[in-house]
């Protein structure tokens, strides 16, 4: 204690002390493995390590041969048994095919993007328009506006955001050889797949 | 009446034994204090709130019984409380009302509290506590409109998780952690921290900002129920629309004390910004506030700054709260048009505000002073005092537990016929009958214990008192020989009860000024 006189006036710590500290130190260990129950606060069931289906809205799974042109349909990701779950806005994500000029007829996953459907701004969910001269996602609720091919919002309240909080998250897919398309394992990251409802930095 | 507290029955012994040992509790260190007469009310706006709180705690509990947390049976289970349960109507509008008028009365005992100055000098920590209260009520109201999960709750806890979202470097982390992801989860956690994580921290931080002298005032307390359950007869809180994310939502608004923060937000400026970092610097104004505040009086009159700058916020709440309400109502324009607000405009105004009511302060410091000067001059008025004579107290009690009756009955048979918001609006009729006649009681009761001076000398003892003084008028041939310490022959002096009176108003009056200045 620092009221007490040392006996020999140098700085050696005192036994008094020394046992203090190993106190202190036994408490901060003793909770120490508590500090990761942390975890127990986010809701860890959008994690995945396996690639799965695109599943459209008919049950069946998307291919690159049969998904029209400058089409959208809303799919759910991931799928869950629950049904209630699935009518989770954060799980809809909207499956572009994109038109011509943008390299949609090709056979392959680049023809494809999956953004997701919650708009940055204030969730609203967005959707893909493929009429002439819109092609693009729009916002119903205060316009937003996202450019398909790379999901960054180019009009509207979302494009005044600073990023990350301008660009849609997005998932990542996969075709296999008989043109059937699958997500892959995504990175809820801003730097990785984005963070739905807030974003994602260009890659 | 049979159970006489002054009959050693075995029923009151009981009652004294728990009347003993509840003083070994901390319920004796508090002062109840229940008037004996009408008192301002601004002086226990914080007892109101309290009480708002423990209503809103019983409605809010019975609810809890019926509602469901589940993203798409939320709404349903409101919808089914509103309409098919029974009472259940009459238990959400209560809480929605009393939930409102719980944030006011916050409001109102906050502002009263800054400027009567009673927020300083060893109430410091009381402040503290109370604004950081009022910021949990907000949000204690906020989760609760939330878990509705209209289309409006659905923006409202968009905007409130975005927010959270984006604060820098810990946003998304917090958002993740706080409120999980998706609206399944949110509409979970929004319950949770709505019927315990909130309430437990509130009920935490109210041990500490009690106060030990309080005041309950049945009448007020009654009306003030009676008023919110008025409301909700009049103006029966909707069900909004169930939120379907195909569905594009409509342009809602906020409930009116989260206005403000709406206009804000809708300048497209910053998330963060103005919708975290201006509410925080506002709540963190207020926190410090008692330490700036260094005048040494305690009137508004005495602290001009002081004052002004709380005029300056409540300019700029009115205002904000008011621009957050208003929407283009040109249905030609498109949406966005018709919700942005210019900031520029916005924060311009908000500036203007800052001189116009520093001026609006000085005028009023002076008007408030000139009148005080003039009032020393000029002698002063009597105040008027209502007062009813014994037999119409009788009377009027009489008639209003009649009436009350009739209310009961009508409110019974407009259940009956499915009119919900009328019965509604009938209690809470008789709720305020009842603040009427428990006043009236009190009235009563304190004229009873301490009767007014007989004003008409008409009475025995009086005319045998005249007589005696004219007798000894005539043994002094005409000339009064009575001093005038002698007060053997005054009417009203002689039997003290003038004393008996003065003494008992001078107490009542010292006692109140001790609980003003306490409470």
């Amino acid at each position: 204690m620092s009221g007490q006189p040392q006996s020999r006036g140098d700085d050696r710590i005192s036994r008094r002390d020394f046992l203090k500290l190993l106190a202190a130190a036994g408490t901060v260990l003793t909770f120490t493995p508590f500090v990761d129950w942390g975890k127990f606060l986010p809701n860890p069931s959008g994690s995945t390590t396996e690639k799965s289906k695109v599943q459209l809205p008919d049950g069946s799974q998307a291919n690159v041969k049969t998904f029209k042109v400058n089409h959208s349909e809303a799919i759910i990701y991931p799928i869950s048994d629950d049904p209630a779950l699935n009518k989770e806005a954060f799980r809809t994500w909207q499956f572009i095919r994109l038109p011509v000029e943008l390299g949609g007829d090709k056979n392959d996953a680049s023809a494809f993007r999956v953004f997701s459907m919650v708009c940055l701004h204030l969730w609203c969910l967005w959707k893909y328009w493929p009429g002439e001269g819109r092609k693009r996602g729009e916002c119903p609720c205060h316009g937003s506006m996202y450019d398909p091919v790379t999901g960054k919002a180019f009009a509207g309240p979302a494009a005044l955001q600073s990023p990350p909080s301008n660009i849609l998250p997005k998932l990542d897919l996969e075709a296999d050889k008989d043109g059937y398309l699958w997500i892959l394992p995504p990175n809820w990251n801003v730097n990785g797949n984005g963070i739905v409802g807030y974003g994602r930095f260009a890659a | 009446m049979a159970a006489s507290l002054h009959k050693e029955n075995s029923l009151v012994r009981l009652f004294r034994w728990i009347y003993a040992g509840v003083d070994r509790t901390i319920f004796m260190g508090l002062k109840f204090t229940f008037p004996t007469r009408f008192v301002s009310p601004l002086g226990f706006l914080g007892m109101l709130t309290f009480v708002l709180f423990i209503i809103l705690g019983i409605s809010g509990a019975l609810l809890m019984l019926w509602y469901e947390p589940i993203l798409d049976r939320a709404w349903d289970s409101v919808e089914n409380i509103n309409d098919t349960i029974p009472y259940g109507f009459h238990l959400r509008n209560i809480h929605y009302h009393a939930s409102n008028a719980m944030v006011m009365m916050a409001i109102l005992h906050m502002y009263y509290q800054y400027f009567s100055g009673r927020y300083k000098i060893r109430n410091e920590i009381l402040w503290v506590t109370g604004i950081l209260i009022g910021v949990l009520t907000i949000l204690e109201a906020f989760t609760g409109y939330d878990i509705i999960f209209s289309e409006r709750a659905e923006l409202a806890i968009s905007i409130a998780a975005s927010l959270t979202n984006s604060i820098p470097i810990l946003g998304p982390d917090m958002r993740d952690a706080f409120f999980g992801s998706g609206f399944h989860d949110f509409v979970l956690r929004f319950y949770a921290f709505h019927v315990f994580f909130l309430p437990i921290a509130l009920i935490g931080l109210m041990v500490v900002h009690f106060p030990r002298f309080l005041v309950f005032d049945v009448p007020m307390v009654m009306a003030i129920t009676g008023a919110i359950m008025i409301t909700g007869g009049v103006f029966p809180v909707d069900m909004g629309l169930k939120f379907d994310p195909n569905v594009p939502p409509g342009i809602t608004v906020p409930e009116w004390y989260l206005t403000g923060l709406y206009a804000f937000l809708r300048s497209q400026y910053d998330k963060f910004v103005t919708g975290v970092a201006w509410p925080g610097l506002f709540i963190f104004t207020l926190l410090i506030i008692p330490f700036i505040d260094k005048y040494k009086k305690f009137s508004w009159k005495d602290r001009p700054l002081i004052t002004a700058i709380g005029i300056t916020s409540i300019a700029q709440i009115v205002v904000t709260t008011y621009w957050g309400f208003y929407i283009d109502p040109d249905r030609t324009k498109s949406l966005l048009d018709r919700l942005v607000i210019d900031p520029i405009f916005l924060y311009s105004v908000m500036i203007l505000l800052v001189p116009l009511s520093f001026g609006f302060t000085y005028l009023m410091i002076k008007l408030a002073k000139n009148a005080e000067a003039n009032a020393k001059l000029q002698p002063r008025k009597k105040e008027s005092v209502i007062t009813l004579p014994e037999k119409w107290i009788y009377f009027v009690l009489i008639a209003l537990i009649a009436f009350q009756i009739y209310l009961n009955i009508s409110a019974y048979y407009a259940l009956l016929n499915g009119m919900k918001n009328i019965s509604l609006f009938i209690i809470g009729i008789i709720m305020l009958v009842f603040a009427g006649m428990f006043h009236l009681y009190r009235h009563g009761r304190s004229i009873a214990n301490n009767p007014p001076p007989p004003s008409i000398p008409q009475t025995e003892r009086i005319r045998a008192l005249q007589e005696k003084k004219r007798a000894l008028l005539e043994s002094n041939n005409g000339k009064p020989r009575l001093e005038a310490s002698d007060n053997s022959l005054h009417p009203i002096k002689s039997n003290g009860i003038l004393d008996k009176v003065l003494n008992v108003a001078r107490k009542n009056k010292n006692s109140f000024e001790k609980m003003w200045n306490k409470d």
